[in-house]
């Protein structure tokens, strides 16, 4: 299934490349231009995020479960790349759900921000893929100097673990509570 | 809509708060050096050594220097404390405290014979149950096996090659006694050479080893006996006063580390005389537990070629041996034009046992292209004009040949396809590899925990933004 992958892998590097890009211009430009390639952004994340399951479900077949989590290369792909789909799917969804509405204000620099953080994410995925079938580079040797030792595997201790799961609940806190406060003033508009 | 903006930048530093977290604490909290189940990881994790090798017509010159802090001259001594002699240097996970364990260096040598050693290296000597791993063989086992423990008179479980047994992850399941004999006339076998810096260095020597069903001993005597008297509770002999000018060393000189080349630290027989418990011993009186005597026959094959020594910082030794030494069953025959393959190791900062760094195989060419080449000579000694061939040691940890055959290793299916290990691995990454290894189940579930809890931070930070958007009531 190894050759498999390699092949479907390139879809989704291809879509959140291109899409990364399409995001950074919306962000710089409101230009027409900028906004019809917005217009296709959407469908453009859709199928990324689409190949990204395909490849990443091809890629659970090309070693068994003990052989993957017992690699520490194998592991940290395969991390990497169950972020990166999550990632991209948390760019999709927003677009979708808010429409142009994200390139309001502060919200379009947000969305570079993630936009770069997703093309990091997805492209150390794709090294560490690399590693694997014995082709290097040196995004590797990058990372070392900034703490991370690619041939270790990527795991973080038990407080930093809870402090994640306290910052998740504390950041759907967040919205539900921002969300109530606003439905609440819309309905004290509505009554006055 | 300001407000909103203040939720949205709050959350984001939530995120990146987090996510800064993460990247600043990734790899702690699990691996520690653990003396309970055998852990110590030694740092750094590499190392350099250089080699050069020469050869004349009857001999072969290898050359050895590499880095270590101190000169490891001493190893396990007797100690008179408290009116009786105890044992101090017992092998310990990691260094021994008070610095009792030579330092040394081996070098793996084979002619073809082991094919899997020129791809390989020393990863296909270390199988099931080896000794000083956190689950090793148990010595009862291992002494009461019929073939193992009462024929071949092993007691624990020491490196071994991979055809010595008929399972590969059974260290017990030992081939035939006629089939062992058959592979050592076919040649399955490692030569190996092994000097060592307090019980063979002082009389000019390296050990002469091999490696086969076990790590054995060449025929004949060896260098070094155990100076204690089981029966007397004593030791056998004490040093010379009439040669060397006293009866024993002195415990604080030993852990000071006052004693050098130029002092006796070391017990050889011709310099000893019977133990005298009337002697007069006080407090702090120490005797070596080894007695050194020059081994002889096969066992005695490889010298010391000028002096081994510390010198700024690095030993420097070369060894030397008859290319054709006559035993052809413990040692590997080498001949002009000779190509070889030969792995190396190196203890250093008072280890022993497993805790040494190790090399992957180089090849050796006796005046034909290797990674090492040995110009041909003639004369006593070789003038080393060529530069030295430059070896990075690495710390193996608990990686055996079971273990890289398993389905645990992703490069499995690459071992029975031949890939050797340098085509996918350096080094660096093997020693990383080595240390993850002791902790394999902890960091197994801690990465699936960290995979988890970011899947989760990205869904909550996506929940929270869009909460936070949501255009259709946007105010």
């Amino acid at each position: 299934m190894a050759a498999y992958h390699v092949v479907l892998v390139h879809f989704p590097i291809a879509l959140w490349m291109t899409a990364t890009l399409a995001i950074l211009w919306r962000a710089v430009s409101d230009g027409a231009l900028a906004k019809a390639i917005d217009r296709a952004l959407v469908p453009l994340l859709t199928i990324g995020l689409l190949s990204g399951i395909a490849a990443f479900a091809v890629g659970l077949m090309v070693w068994p479960w003990e052989t993957v989590s017992s690699t520490p290369m194998g592991r940290n792909h395969m991390l990497l790349a169950s972020w990166t789909i999550a990632y991209w799917a948390l760019l999709l969804v927003t677009r979708w759900l808010q429409g142009e509405a994200v390139w309001d204000g502060m919200m379009r620099w947000v969305m570079a921000g993630l936009a770069i953080l997703g093309s990091v994410l997805l492209g150390i995925t794709g090294t560490l893929g690399g590693h694997l079938v014995g082709i290097y580079t040196q995004v590797s040797d990058a990372l070392r100097p900034l703490g991370w030792e690619v041939y270790t595997t990527f795991y973080v201790p038990t407080f930093t673990l809870a402090a994640i799961g306290v910052v998740a609940v504390l950041l759907i806190g967040l919205g539900v509570w921002a969300s109530k406060e606003r439905h609440a003033k819309v309905g004290s508009y509505s009554a006055s | 809509m300001r407000r909103n903006g203040l939720f949205i930048t709050i959350a984001l530093a939530l995120f990146i708060g987090v996510l800064g977290l993460s990247w600043l604490t990734h790899g702690t909290g699990i691996v520690h050096n653990d003396p309970v189940r055998h852990i110590a990881i030694p740092n750094p994790l590499t190392m350099p050594l250089q080699v050069k090798a020469a050869y004349t017509d009857q001999d072969i010159f290898v050359r050895y220097r590499w880095p270590s802090p101190r000169p490891g001259i001493h190893h396990d001594i007797l100690r008179y404390q408290g009116g009786k002699w105890v044992v101090q240097g017992e092998p310990v996970p990691g260094s021994e405290p008070n610095g009792l364990a030579e330092d040394r260096v081996a070098m793996m040598l084979d002619d073809g014979g082991v094919p899997e050693f020129a791809r390989y290296g020393g990863y296909i000597t270390i199988g099931d149950g080896i000794t000083s791993f956190s689950q090793s063989a148990d010595s009862k086992a291992v002494r009461a096996h019929p073939d193992f423990g009462q024929r071949l008179k092993q007691t624990e479980v020491s490196k071994y090659l991979p055809a010595t047994r008929k399972v590969i992850g059974d260290w017990s399941a030992l081939a035939s006694e006629a089939d062992l004999a058959a592979q050592r006339n076919a040649g399955y076998f490692l030569d190996l050479w092994h000097w060592r810096a307090h019980r063979s260095n002082p009389l000019n020597i390296s050990d002469d080893q091999h490696v086969a069903a076990a790590r054995f001993s060449d025929a004949g005597r060896s260098p070094y006996a155990t100076n204690w008297n089981n029966d007397a509770k004593q030791p056998r002999v004490m040093m010379d006063q009439a040669k060397v000018g006293r009866k024993a060393l002195r415990w604080d000189d030993i852990v000071q580390g006052k004693l050098g080349f130029g002092d006796v630290y070391f017990l050889r027989a011709d310099q000893t005389v019977p133990f005298d418990p009337n002697a007069g011993w006080a407090e702090g009186d120490t005797l070596p537990r080894r007695i050194l005597t020059p081994a002889d026959a096969s066992r005695g094959d490889i010298a010391v070629s000028g002096e081994g020594r510390w010198k700024d910082g690095y030993w420097d030794v070369t060894l030397r041996r008859k290319l054709d030494t006559g035993h052809p069953q413990d040692d590997k025959i080498l001949h002009d034009q000779g190509a070889y393959q030969v792995a190396f190791s190196v203890h250093r900062n008072a280890q022993q046992e497993r805790w040494h760094y190790v090399s992957l195989p180089f090849s050796l060419g006796l005046n034909r292209p290797a990674d090492i080449v040995a110009p041909k000579f003639a004369g006593a000694a070789p003038d080393w004009q060529q530069p030295w061939t430059e070896v990075t040691l690495f710390y193996p940890g608990q990686v055996s040949w079971p273990h890289l055959n398993s389905a645990k290793h992703g490069g499995a299916d690459s071992i029975k396809k031949g890939v050797p290990v340098k085509y996918r691995h350096t080094e660096a990454q093997l020693a990383h590899y080595g240390v993850e290894a002791e902790f394999a189940d902890a960091i197994r579930r801690q990465w699936l925990l960290t995979m988890l809890a970011g899947v989760l931070l990205i869904a909550g930070f996506g929940i929270a933004l869009n909460l936070l958007l949501s255009r259709k009531q946007g105010v």
